[in-house]
């Protein structure tokens, strides 16, 4: 019997899964992912998960618990940084030990993938991690290679319009309709998880609005535009958010923006204050932040959402 | 061009001299106050933490009286401090104020930056003449940092109630007025050791030994901390703590004034948390390791709400305290908090810890 | 280690934001008088008037007061108005209440109007604690007002929870949350008694969540405070923890049975410092003023007796605290 390895479905699946699932098999293991969120993981990581938390990390508590009985291994890597100059979040260096403190849980396997440090040094760790798996460096390199040409498909998908969720299940998105366009602006895993969104993507569709997603632009554009600001953000996704909203207050291709941000969400904190900054230059489109907890209730945001959409399309005739 | 920086503890006492050195006039924002912090909770974000908040109100008030220069430090993240400055000029120039932000952004940005944001600071002196500035500002932060550090531990022995918090504002008082050159600087950091340790005290009385662990500007602002050092020192308890002024300030050091290492330090929080995380997060589980292996009754540790590097911690700490079977009491600062919800909480802590010390004296008393 | 030789009765008062409980236990330490009050926003007005309660109820008993203690919010002020002979925090007065009543107690659940905690105890001696002074979801105030949005007298709402079959599911997290659901709940037609119970039920998820979060809740557990006489909520904490869950006969007062015990054990042969039952005649007088000494513009309380200044408190710095120790050190 092979042996099991859990992948939680939250925080960087919704960046990475491709990639890691590639590699992780291409190196024999067999992957298992927990379900989509639902109000048991929600509960469960509510009551595992330090009370000052942000929501998205309370969900992954969730997510591992709802695995933890299940495989033999957790992959939680330690992604420190994804590209030189820059972080991910401070959450993401603690994730492995953060999960290991509850107590009770099967052994984690934290690979580092930390490019500030350059990517042979990435290289190197890769392989390191993997030498418990396989004796071969070869086959640890195709089952990189393999992850990465994963991953290299994922990001052409997503660029073309498809969110992490369908090209995930292989479903393709409805044919666009409507003439208004809205871009949501946030982190993937709070946009694109249903259960946590409640549904933003598919409710705004339904609206009759095309949607557009922060992770939908090319990294190169969002750099561009998040460069824009005096100093460089030093957190990679934060950029991401930024640069989507910057580029799209200029490109004119949206018609309203809906920033989707967890409460207690540390660098979002001060990123909002930049972007309501530039929202409310003369001819941006408008610009609703929407906080999300574990205490927002549906009524109250899609009141939220309805009253934007209706109050565009009135403006758009 | 009046030159102005938010507060910390006694940096000002520095930074004072230093920028005096650099030729520059300065304005002090007004001491921290409600309004203060009134005015930061009004133009701030809502969930960033409080020092941002409250720096943002020293600004305000600082322009208010006259300044039109501030500088601020920097930093290359993950912790949100580095990026303060920027969302802090926002802030500002949305609110319509006219002024200068100079971001002393650390080395390791470059250090062709660091030395020209030196030079926008002290125009017209030599790199010779800002170095050495530093330098004696190091000599006097540390000076001060000494002082503190014995302030904290022997406070809980004064046979007179508040003689130790008199001596110290004496000894802050000897070190500010102190000429900016070596001797005078030396003199005076033996002078203010000297007035410390002339306070009278009870060497028999049993104290309890504490940890303060956590962010920084939490445990180096009396305003944002409700002086919970001089409430702990008045009820018996003797006090090391994580960080001090002039340790934060140079990483490089090695923590002379706290001392213990930064390579001891990640020793000892490895295997709870084995990588940095930003701010202080590595260092709040290293500290309390190390001091719930030096016998320590208890570990507080402080930290503002949504503070990430700690609330990161945090979860972490209970690990620690079941391990090495020591009580850890988190506290978690917002605007909100109150002086007397935390007073309650101390209180029953530092019940809980006699109790405990009771326990383990009446334990070895029947072996 | 209680003094064998202390005599007389021993007095607990605890004087929260809404409410002041005073007892008086007997040289048994069995309560021999006990006085529930609301606090009203007035600390000294309750404490006097809970003293004439208290003196009522023991006018049959021939013992002098032998000692005194105060907890709760108010428990420096009152100490002051009284002259106790100990002032103790409210966490440290529930737990060794707790103890006393069941000694080898584990876990102690508390939930006041104002406020909530829970204890962990080990040997009788606190080994955990957590309290919650922020959030009103679960406190008796938020208990009051749901029961008066229903329409059922308070003292009925847990006799009513009993009556439930099946909870129906309240958002409780939140008090905010779990009252708008609570009315989207009644508007779709759910019964009353499983919507009361429901409410029970997260309002101890709520408890458990933030207060008890990695915590090993371990039996004995005693479930004390004002919240304590709703039968739903003891039921709904026997549900959650699986366990059986005491409510202590005097659940109510608990706070001051603490202070009490506390008191007596702190007297030893000493002489109290009560200044008796005549100390709810005095006209105290309570002022405040801006001390001007920096920006903070803090405002100072004082309790004067005559033109004598008893206390005075409220500075951030703690001046005002300090010139008076100060002071008697000159005496």
């Amino acid at each position: 019997m092979s042996i099991t390895v859990g992948i939680p479905q939250a925080l960087l699946y919704y960046k990475y899964y491709p990639l890691w699932e590639g590699f992780l098999g291409g190196l024999g293991l067999e992957v298992v992912t927990s379900p989509a969120t639902n109000r048991r993981i929600l509960t469960a990581g509510v009551e595992a998960a330090d009370n000052e938390i942000c929501l998205p990390v309370k969900v992954f508590y969730g997510h591992v618990l709802s695995l933890k009985e299940k495989v033999d291994l957790l992959f939680i890597p330690r992604v420190v940084s994804v590209e030189e100059d820059a972080y991910t979040c401070p959450k993401f260096l603690g994730l492995p030990d953060m999960i290991r403190a509850v107590g009770d849980m099967p052994e984690v396997l934290d690979p580092i993938f930390n490019f500030r440090l350059g990517s042979r040094r990435v290289s190197r760790d890769v392989y390191s991690f993997a030498k418990r798996f396989t004796k071969h460096p070869a086959k640890v390199w195709r089952a990189w290679r393999h992850g990465v040409d994963e991953q290299r498909r994922y990001v052409a998908k997503l660029e073309s319009g498809w969110t992490p969720v369908e090209v995930l299940s292989g479903k393709a998105p409805p044919e666009a309709k409507g003439d208004m366009t809205i871009g949501v602006v946030g982190h993937p895993y709070n946009i694109h998880d249903e259960y946590v969104s409640m549904n933003l993507v598919k409710r705004l569709r339904k609206m009759g609005a095309r949607v557009v997603t922060s992770d939908m632009l090319p990294h190169r554009v969002v750099e561009a535009e998040a460069n824009r600001l005096p100093k460089k953000l030093f957190w990679t996704y934060e950029k991401e958010i930024v640069g989507s909203a910057f580029y799209w207050m200029r490109s004119g291709t949206v018609d309203g923006m809906i920033y989707m941000l967890s409460f207690a969400c540390g660098p979002d904190s001060l990123i909002q204050v930049l972007l309501e900054q530039e929202a409310k230059r003369e001819g941006a489109p408008a610009l609703m932040p929407l906080v999300i907890d574990e205490h927002s209730g549906e009524a109250g945001l899609v009141t939220r959402v309805e009253a934007f959409v209706d109050m565009l399309a009135w403006r758009l005739n | 061009m009046p030159v102005t920086w938010p507060h910390l503890g006694n940096l000002e006492i520095v930074l004072k001299d230093l920028i005096t050195a650099a030729g520059q006039p300065y304005i002090l924002p007004p001491k921290n106050t409600a309004r203060t912090l009134q005015l930061g909770l009004r133009h701030s974000p809502e969930f960033a933490c409080l020092p941002l908040k409250i720096t943002i109100g020293n600004f305000i008030e600082a322009l208010e009286a006259g300044a039109d220069t501030l500088i601020m430090a920097g930093g290359i993240g993950p912790c949100r401090f580095g990026y303060y400055a920027q969302v802090q000029r926002a802030i500002l120039n949305d609110l319509g104020y006219d002024f200068e932000m100079i971001v002393l952004e650390p080395p390791a940005m470059g250090w062709k930056l660091f030395v020209d944001t030196l030079k926008r600071i002290a125009p017209g002196k030599s790199l010779w003449e800002i170095a050495k500035a530093i330098k004696l500002a190091f000599r006097k932060g540390r000076a001060i940092d000494a002082v503190e550090r014995e302030v904290l531990k022997y406070r809980a022995y004064e046979r007179k109630k508040g003689a130790t918090t008199k001596a110290y504002r004496a000894a802050l008082n000897v070190l500010d007025e102190a000429l900016f050159e070596k001797d005078a600087i030396d003199e005076a950091k033996e002078e203010a050791l000297g007035l410390v340790y002339g306070v009278e005290k009870d060497v028999d009385r049993p104290v309890l030994k504490m940890g303060i662990v956590g962010e920084f500007y939490l445990l180096l602002e009396p305003f944002v901390n409700f002086d919970v050092e001089e409430y702990l020192g008045h009820s018996g308890v003797s006090i090391e703590r994580s960080v001090y002024v002039s340790d934060w300030i140079s990483p490089g050091n090695n923590n002379i004034i706290g001392g213990i290492s930064e390579e001891e330090i990640k020793r000892a929080a490895a295997p709870y948390l084995n990588h940095f995380v930003g701010g202080e997060g590595q260092a709040t589980v290293g500290h309390t390791v190390i001091y719930a292996g030096h016998g320590f009754d208890g570990v507080m540790q402080l930290f503002p709400f949504t503070c990430m590097p700690d609330t990161i911690a945090k979860s972490i700490l209970p690990r620690v305290g079941r391990d090495f079977d020591i009580p850890i009491l988190s506290l978690v600062i917002d605007e909100q908090t109150g002086k007397a919800g935390l007073i309650t909480r101390l209180e029953a802590f530092l019940d809980l810890l006699w109790s405990r010390r009771m326990q383990r004296e009446k334990r070895l008393l029947s072996v | 280690m209680r003094k064998a030789n202390t005599t007389g009765i021993h007095l607990g008062i605890d004087v929260g934001s809404v409410s002041t409980n005073l007892v008086a236990l007997g040289e048994d330490e069995e309560v021999l008088a006990s006085v529930y009050l609301r606090t009203q926003g007035q600390p000294i007005a309750a404490v006097q008037r809970g003293l004439i309660e208290l003196e009522a109820q023991l006018e049959d008993v021939p013992l002098e007061v032998g000692s005194v203690g105060t907890t709760g919010s108010a428990r420096y002020l009152s100490g002051v108005i009284v002259g106790a002979d100990i002032v103790k925090n409210e966490i440290t007065a529930h737990a060794v209440a707790a103890s006393f009543v069941v000694p080898e107690v584990r876990t102690v659940l508390e939930i006041g109007g104002q406020d909530s905690k829970v204890i962990l105890l080990k040997q009788g001696v606190v080994v955990d604690f957590a309290m919650n002074t922020v959030c009103a979801a679960g406190t008796g105030s938020f208990l009051d007002h749901q029961a008066a949005r229903l329409g059922i007298p308070i003292e009925d709402f847990g006799s009513h929870a009993l009556k439930s079959s099946s909870a129906c599911q309240i958002a409780g997290r939140c008090s905010v949350f779990a009252e708008s659901d609570m009315i989207h709940k009644q508007q779709m037609g759910y019964r009353v008694e499983d919507i009361i119970y429901g409410l029970c039920q997260a309002l101890v998820r709520n408890y458990l969540n933030n207060l008890a979060k990695g915590k090993e809740i371990v039996a004995p557990v005693v479930f004390q405070g004002g919240v304590a006489a709703n039968a739903g909520m003891k039921r709904s904490f026997e549900d959650a923890l699986k366990t059986e869950v005491i409510v202590p006969k005097h659940y109510h007062v608990m706070g001051a049975i603490g202070a009490a015990l506390l008191a007596k054990d702190s007297i030893g042969n000493g002489e109290t410092k009560f200044k008796g039952f005549g100390a709810s005649s005095i006209d105290y007088r309570t002022s405040s003023f801006n001390c001007k000494g920096c920006a903070n513009n803090c405002e100072i309380v004082k309790i004067e007796v005559e033109g004598t200044v008893l206390a005075r408190w409220g500075g951030r710095c703690g001046k005002w605290e300090v010139q008076e120790v100060e002071e008697e050190a000159a005496v």
